[in-house]
């Protein structure tokens, strides 16, 4: 089938994200966890025209594409994700550009994810497992 | 005007919560807050004075949560804790206990007003709320953690408590209520919620920057602060 003319393309947002969480999840459980946050945050209607979709994800960072109108409704569908496969989870959107290669540069590039023990020497009072 | 600055003013530690106060805060600076305060429930205070973490470029607040069913013993909680704390939050949740809140200039913020089948606040109360200055607090634990039927309660109950507030002019208060750093939001997620929850851009972004600012000035005066409305202002700050 012809490809559409660029300028009948949907405009869109990529958002660079982390994933803060007691365990490492895959992509999959990514998407699935953020499709059914976003259509029971939003419902089905809105959440098609957020056109979410999980471009990659590895290292614990990733990229999700959405609608350049529906930021903000995307935004909160990746907040209102508390868990991924049961385990206690958050996104972290690191920033919103226009290009994956913009998105990757400015944001993901040289970006360590967060991880807490890491940053401060801490006690061992710490339950493991917690953060990760 | 800079950038502004985000609070989170209503954040439980360990043994209220899962997470110890260092991780909070250094998640909370991480996701570009410059402050939070953390505000356990009075009925699980630890047994000493917890030890606040210090952090460059990062202001962490003294507040507690006040959970008490009856009204005289919450007043003179009030006044028990007042004086230490830089932020002081009822739990509501029950129609004597907002009362009792809402008619205390002391208090800062009312969580959790909501109870049976009302959202907890009515025309008299929000006009003591603006009278006394006591903000109303939007919590988002409880809308995360929640999905269907009880997330369309809070929702709805969120909705009338804002048209009373834009009504009477009752300030809002925009906090996690986390108990894990998990509960923790960016806040920029914060507001992408607020919004998509029914306030306006200006109003959410008041309520986590603004609003949290002007209670800290409130309760913690400037050297030269003699009492409300009076202050002995010296060099620069006459100009």
């Amino acid at each position: 089938m012809k490809r559409l003319l660029p300028s009948l393309r949907a405009k869109k947002r990529y958002l660079a994200f982390e994933l803060i969480s007691e365990e490492p999840a895959g992509r999959g459980d990514i998407v699935k966890e953020v499709i059914s946050s976003a259509s029971s945050l939003l419902g089905d209607v809105t959440t098609s025209d957020c056109d979410i979709k999980v471009l990659g994800f590895e290292a614990g960072k990733g990229i999700i594409q959405c609608s350049h109108t529906r930021v903000k409704e995307t935004r909160a569908a990746m907040a209102a994700l508390t868990r991924i496969n049961g385990k206690r989870a958050t996104l972290h959107v690191l920033g919103a550009s226009g290009t994956v290669k913009r998105a990757t540069e400015k944001f993901l590039q040289d970006y360590t994810v967060f991880e807490p023990e890491v940053q401060e020497k801490k006690d061992s009072r710490q339950v493991p497992g917690k953060v990760n | 005007m800079g950038k502004p600055k985000f609070y989170d003013f209503c954040v439980h530690a360990v043994p209220d919560g899962d997470s110890t106060a260092q991780e909070l805060v250094s998640l909370a600076r991480h996701f570009g807050y410059s402050g939070i305060a953390l505000a356990n429930h009075s009925d699980k205070l630890p047994d000493r004075k917890p030890v606040l973490p210090q952090v460059e470029g990062f202001e962490v607040f003294r507040g507690i949560e006040l959970v008490e069913e009856n009204p005289s013993k919450l007043h003179s909680l009030i006044g028990k804790f007042r004086s230490s704390m830089d932020v002081l939050i009822v739990h509501g949740g029950s129609e004597a206990v907002n009362r009792a809140a809402l008619e205390n200039p002391r208090v800062d913020i009312l969580n959790h007003p909501a109870f049976d089948r009302s959202s907890g606040l009515n025309q008299v109360l929000a006009k003591a709320a603006a009278e006394n200055g006591v903000a109303i607090g939007i919590t988002l634990r409880p809308l995360l953690h929640s999905r269907g039927t009880r997330r369309i309660r809070l929702l709805s109950d969120l909705k009338a408590n804002l048209d009373l507030a834009r009504k009477y002019d009752v300030s809002l208060v925009l906090c996690s209520d986390a108990v894990s750093c998990f509960d923790l939001r960016s806040p920029m997620e914060m507001l992408a919620l607020a919004e998509i929850c029914g306030l306006e851009e200006d109003e959410a972004l008041e309520a986590i920057s603004k609003v949290p600012e002007k209670i800290i000035a409130r309760n913690r005066p400037g050297p030269g602060y003699v009492r409300e409305g009076i202050e002995v202002l010296e060099g620069e700050d006459l100009v």
